[in-house]
């Protein structure tokens, strides 16, 4: 969870504008989510976001200073013409909707083909705040192209991203010559409880948003387009991103903890630790790991705040590390307070730190979620954990040594896992993962 | 399983050199008050006779048209009380013991028709105690002990609480020891290569860690890192299969537990686990053994036992082949019910409305437990199959929150009590 990824002070510093790759090409445009439809009081606050181009006419109000967490809803992330597929580098969208699909078994190389050019075809149109198609046809005896509930919606920064899993590269489309050199399935690792409801996919679909219903609106249509070549595996409605970009104030997981107070977050560490180089037709793409966490949620409340700093290392108000005072602090290890570490080693902080871990990181890109209540009446609740890394021994070795050792498996249950390579962006006119039927 | 880890020197119960205690000789007993308990079958009128300056008193177990347990006497004389217990053919009653208020002053498990008789000896004062045999019809009986009753307690809050934890400290032991007795005879049984009498051993040893787990929790021994399971006590004696660490592998109570049910066969590997579990235990005993609590250890380790029981025992999670949970789920708040009895003195003084809250509470949750009782099952429970979950595990789960959310608030309590 607040794994540490990055000692980075640039966390704190508000980076408006920072393109999301060292490429030219990263240009993202503002697009007017349909014509005149900022709603009123939408834009909550107004100012900055890092790493979105803001338009100055959406800044009605001044941006107060050290204000830089607000949602504007009339902001859209462009799909075309980037280096890198949206949703990973995007800072984090207040929602996300995230699902996994299994191709069917009479899916032909062929299905799979159109299925990812109409998914591309229609995320392009979704991330404009547009529907897919007519949502009152004409005629009556015809069905909606587009469901509707997002219509009149603004964009709120809606980005869907689209994986691939390792059912795609076995023998069945004829794609084993182009598996992405590291795309496996993951071995089991400690701590597991996995439920098979809960794990693999042949397809993901990551759309995040400022307004649940935008997200939600986009994963159901793309869903419902593709049922004869896919069919959904397991989903999961994620809120409260618990993860936080340059400039944002760092969010808090379920557990009331900050959460990715060292995530990834330079030009350096992406290139190194996040994008795929030298990678044929993977080349920008990345791998995604998503987990479902549930946390026994009642037992942690009932939990003492000194043990519950202990457990993950850090205060609980202000996030700073045992060893400082402040968030920002880099932790401080070695320090010791009366004969003990100021950090117990089994804390989440230090056995997930770089400085533990040779120096890896890997890009956390989490969210909160609620499935209401168990059988038993309890919360049931978790964290939708999502990580990008080039590599995904990366993500094993991390969560290999945290699911022996962390302090904070106690109260929390690893029960949904998959792994997804994503491809890099499209250009205008081409859709996600075509290079694979080149 | 338990799996925080407590470093040597880290907080919680501090490391000092204490000297062993023997298991069942308490104390003086505190004035026990008012027990309201169930009147049993009728025993010999009149007192317990003394023997060599003790008081003999014999308890029988029997099965004719339900299960009983009766006391020859119920009224002793103040003094050093020896209590036999002889189970003549009741396969529902396994236990018996002799409380004070929550607290157990001696007890008798695994009592079984065939066995020889078992006693215990407790030294009483003058007062209104509870005989209370698990399983039984009715289980509480009143046991009075005449003459003088112990002085009510005095001294300062703090100092009531510190007594209590020291008390606490020697309850510890002696489970600790009684587990070494119980894996030494598992041992015995999976060498034998019975299954039968293995499987009965392992359910008969399983207790005893839980009731203290939240005491011994993650033990690393000298001169092993944190981040080396070999070295780490409770992954030797308690890991499960969702923790299995490839590195370290298969070791302790489940892997044991894993032969003698899913293989149902006990072969060189499994005497090489009882094996391992057996000199773990040892260790762990001598660990225990230097162990000293403070009160906030006490409130602290109820409160981590009651998360044990919502977050690993309700689930099924504990005993994944053998499906004893729910013997586990009464262990473990045995346990807390002892830690917080051994601080009851104190509490009282600070704050006598959370104590009838914390009874109260921990009655719903014995009663919400016995209506899984089955004597023929293996712990005397239920088997906690995914179908019984199902059925029953919303309602276990509710009342043991309903007690976490007054136990919470005891550590802060007692830490801050003059």
């Amino acid at each position: 969870m607040t794994e540490d990824s990055t000692p980075s002070a640039a966390d704190a510093t508000p980076n408006p504008g920072s393109a999301p790759s060292g490429s030219g090409l990263s240009r993202r445009r503002l697009i007017a989510g349909g014509a005149g439809v900022a709603v009123a009081g939408a834009a909550v606050g107004a100012g900055v976001t890092a790493g979105m181009m803001s338009s100055g006419a959406g800044q009605s109000s001044p941006t107060p200073s050290g204000a830089t967490d607000v949602v504007d809803l009339n902001r859209s992330v462009a799909f075309y013409d980037q280096v890198n597929q949206a949703g990973i580098r995007t800072p984090p969208q207040r929602h996300c909707v995230y699902m996994t699909f299994l191709l069917t078994k009479g899916a032909t190389r062929a299905d799979l083909q159109v299925l990812l050019a109409r998914w591309s075809a229609a995320i392009a149109q979704m991330v404009q705040g547009k529907t897919i198609g007519p949502v009152q046809p004409a005629r009556p005896d015809a069905v909606g192209i587009d469901t509707g509930e997002a219509d009149g919606l603004a964009p709120a920064s809606l980005t869907v991203t689209v994986g691939l899993g390792p059912g795609v590269f076995d023998d069945r489309f004829g794609l084993a010559a182009k598996r992405p050199a590291l795309l496996e399935d993951l071995p089991r690792i400690p701590g597991d409880v996995l439920q098979p409801g809960l794990t693999g996919g042949d397809l993901s679909l990551q759309a995040c948003a400022d307004d649940p219903q935008v997200a939600y609106h986009a994963v159901r249509n793309l869903a419902r387009m593709v049922t004869r070549t896919a069919q959904t595996h397991w989903v999961v409605l994620g809120f409260g991103r618990a993860s936080a970009g340059p400039g944002q104030e760092t969010p808090r997981n379920l557990m009331g903890f900050k959460d990715g107070t060292r995530n990834v977050s330079t030009d350096a560490d992406y290139d190194r630790f996040v994008w795929l180089k030298d990678a044929g037709w993977m080349t920008g793409g990345t791998y995604q790991v998503a987990r479902k966490i549930m946390m026994t949620i009642e037992t942690w409340d009932f939990d003492r705040i000194s043990d519950q700093q202990r457990i993950f290392g850090r205060t609980k108000d202000e996030g700073a590390p045992l060893s400082g005072t402040k968030e920002f602090d880099t932790p401080d290890f070695a320090l010791t307070m009366d004969g003990s570490p100021a950090i117990d080693p089994s804390s989440h902080i230090a056995l997930a730190a770089p400085e533990n871990n040779s120096g890896v990181k890997i890009l956390r890109r989490p969210y909160n979620f609620t499935d209401g209540l168990n059988a038993r009446g309890l919360l049931d609740a978790g964290l939708l954990f999502l990580s990008y890394q080039n590599d995904p021994q990366h993500f094993i070795d991390l969560q290999s040594k945290l699911g022996r050792f962390d302090l904070l498996n106690e109260y929390i249950r690893h029960i949904g896992s998959a792994i997804f390579a994503i491809p890099p962006a499209p250009r205008t006119g081409e859709y996600i993962g075509k290079a694979l039927f080149a | 399983m338990f799996r925080k880890f407590r470093a040597l020197a880290g907080v919680g119960a501090v490391i000092a050199l204490a000297t062993s205690l023997t298991a069942c000789a308490t104390g003086t007993a505190p004035n026990a008050g008012t027990s309201a308990t169930a009147s049993g079958s009728a025993p010999s009128g009149g007192s317990a006779p003394v023997a060599n300056g003790v008081a003999q008193v014999t308890v029988t177990l029997t099965a004719d048209g339900g299960d009983t347990c009766t006391a020859d006497f119920l009224t002793a004389p103040a003094g050093p009380v020896t209590f036999t217990v002889q189970n003549v053919d009741s396969s529902a009653i396994t236990e018996v013991e002799l409380q004070s208020e929550l607290k157990i002053l001696g007890e008798r498990e695994n009592l079984a028709p065939g066995l020889p008789a078992a006693g215990f000896t407790v030294t009483l004062d003058g007062g209104q105690y509870t005989l209370y045999c698990l399983g039984a019809t009715p289980e509480t009986q009143t046991f009075t002990v005449t003459g003088q009753a112990a002085a009510a307690p005095t001294g300062s809050t703090a100092t009531l609480l510190n007594a209590g934890s020291k008390e606490y400290g020697t309850w510890v032991t002696g489970q600790a020891e009684e587990m070494k007795i119980a894996v030494a005879n598992l041992k015995a049984a999976v060498d034998s290569g019975d299954l039968a009498k293995a499987q009965a051993a392992y359910v008969q040893a399983r207790p005893f860690y839980e009731k203290i787990e939240s005491d011994v929790e993650g033990f690393v021994m000298p001169g092993f890192a944190v981040d080396d399971n070999q070295g780490n006590l409770d992954y030797l004696i308690d890991m499960r299969a969702s923790n299995l660490d490839e590195k370290v592998g298969w070791s302790g109570f489940h892997a044991v537990e894993r032969d003698l049910w899913k293989a149902a066969k006990i072969s060189a590997a499994t005497k090489k686990y009882a094996a391992d579990l057996d000199s773990n235990v040892t260790k762990l005993v001598d660990v225990v053994k230097t162990l000293t609590f403070k009160p906030e250890d006490l409130a602290n380790g109820a409160a981590a036992l009651l998360e044990e029981v919502q977050s690993g025992k309700i689930t099924g999670e504990e005993e994944e082949f053998s499906h004893i949970d729910l013997m586990d789920f009464a262990a473990n708040v045995e346990g807390a019910r002892q830690a917080f009895a051994y601080l009851q003195p104190g509490l009282d003084k600070i704050d006598a409305a959370l104590v009838t809250q914390v009874v109260t509470e921990f009655g719903n949750v014995d009663a919400a437990l016995s209506k899984l009782r089955d004597k023929a099952s293996p712990g005397g429970y239920i088997p906690w199959t995914e179908e019984n979950r199902d059925t029953y595990a919303r309602q276990l789960s509710q009342a043991v929150l309903a007690l976490q959310q007054p136990m919470q608030k005891i550590a802060e309590k007692v830490a801050t009590a003059q």
